[in-house]
């Protein structure tokens, strides 16, 4: 454990999350006033967010607990609303195949959507895979161990923050941060359009299943596009 | 079933189920070899799964109620894409994009 917390490519996956974290602390705030509203107690509220540790699905449960919705309706939902972690699971194994089992056993507890965008880059950057193993693993402990601060804060102090200060942006502007820097090449440009058209035009869809359908249709929309761009460019 | 019980059963249940989609193909593919084509589509999965992610908390209107969408919001969004295409940085994104929105929505309409 000590060894880690040493680690310098997990401070530096700690420090660099830093950012992502304050920006999220709406959203986990809002989780939090999300549960004390379902009536859960202090310790379900923890055990929601340390144990689920996904902010969509959380809000799902909570919601849909309130309601009185029947227990398989709230795990089918929360668990469709999961289906994107499958993806980021198979985009991520390729980088995780050198580390030892333990390794991608704990990873893969720390697989959220900031943690999959962070890591990805960080793995392209090169270098040893137990380095920026270490570098996910400081950022997804960053990102957990703040979760579960702004949740409970939000628990009892419910939502701090004025809707007038648009604090909420945050959430969508820390997901730009890591997807624009990707729009360099023209298969990427063609995945984004086709994601983001269907993911609005899809928007009726129930149990956020628009987000899953749309990202798939941008993934394959990236692929022909690069078989298209080889056979242009191989001329 | 009471409340309380329901709760934790979800939290169990939820739990395990989310930890084994994120664990599935780490796991599946720990000893096997990623085929090819695989490979090729992985490598845009950041961009359109993000995408899609993202574009409905900056341009989706509440149900039925177009005329809401917010053009400070569609705005600030874009220069703030911007400035993380060329910087890279987290920290000056959100900078960036949450001093545009607020720069648009004062000029809108006031403070208030």
């Amino acid at each position: 454990m000590r060894r880690v917390i040493s680690n310098p490519d997990f401070r530096a996956g700690f420090v660099d999350m830093l950012p992502a974290t304050l920006a999220l602390a709406p959203f986990g705030l809002v989780c939090g006033v999300g549960a004390a509203a379902a009536g859960a107690s202090l310790a379900a509220a923890i055990g929601l967010s340390a144990i689920v540790f996904s902010g969509a699905a959380q809000i799902l449960a909570v919601q849909l607990l309130a309601a009185g919705a029947p227990l398989a309706v709230i795990v089918l939902t929360c668990f469709v609303a999961g289906l994107r972690f499958l993806i980021y699971s198979a985009a991520m194994a390729p980088y995780l195949r050198p580390l030892p089992p333990r390794w991608q056993k704990t990873l893969a507890f720390l697989l959220t959507d900031q943690a999959f965008a962070a890591a990805i880059r960080r793995f392209d950057a090169g270098g040893d895979a137990r380095a920026a193993g270490a570098h996910f693993l400081g950022s997804g402990f960053a990102l957990w161990a703040f979760w579960q601060v702004t949740n409970v804060v939000g628990f009892f102090a419910g939502n701090l923050i004025p809707a007038a200060w648009s604090l909420d942006f945050a959430v969508p502007l820390c997901f730009i941060a890591l997807v624009a820097p990707h729009f360099r090449t023209s298969p990427t440009i063609v995945a984004a359009l086709v994601a983001g058209f269907g993911v609005l035009a899809l928007a009726a869809l129930p149990m956020k299943l628009s987000l899953i359908v749309a990202g798939v249709a941008g993934i394959v929309a990236g692929t022909l596009a690069d078989f298209a761009k080889e056979r242009w460019t191989a001329r | 079933m009471d409340g309380a019980l329901k709760l934790w059963v979800v939290i169990a249940i939820v739990g395990v189920l989310n930890y084994l989609s994120r664990l599935s193909f780490i796991a599946i593919f720990a000893r096997r070899h990623v085929p090819a084509l695989l490979g090729r589509a992985f490598r845009y999965v950041p961009a359109a799964m993000l995408t899609a992610l993202v574009l409905p908390m900056v341009v989706a209107a509440p149900p039925g109620d177009a005329a809401t969408v917010s053009v400070p919001k569609i705005v600030a969004a874009l220069a703030a894409g911007i400035v993380a295409f060329f910087t890279h940085s987290t920290l000056k994104t959100l900078t960036a994009g949450m001093l545009a929105l607020w720069a648009l929505q004062f000029a809108l309409c006031g403070i208030g």
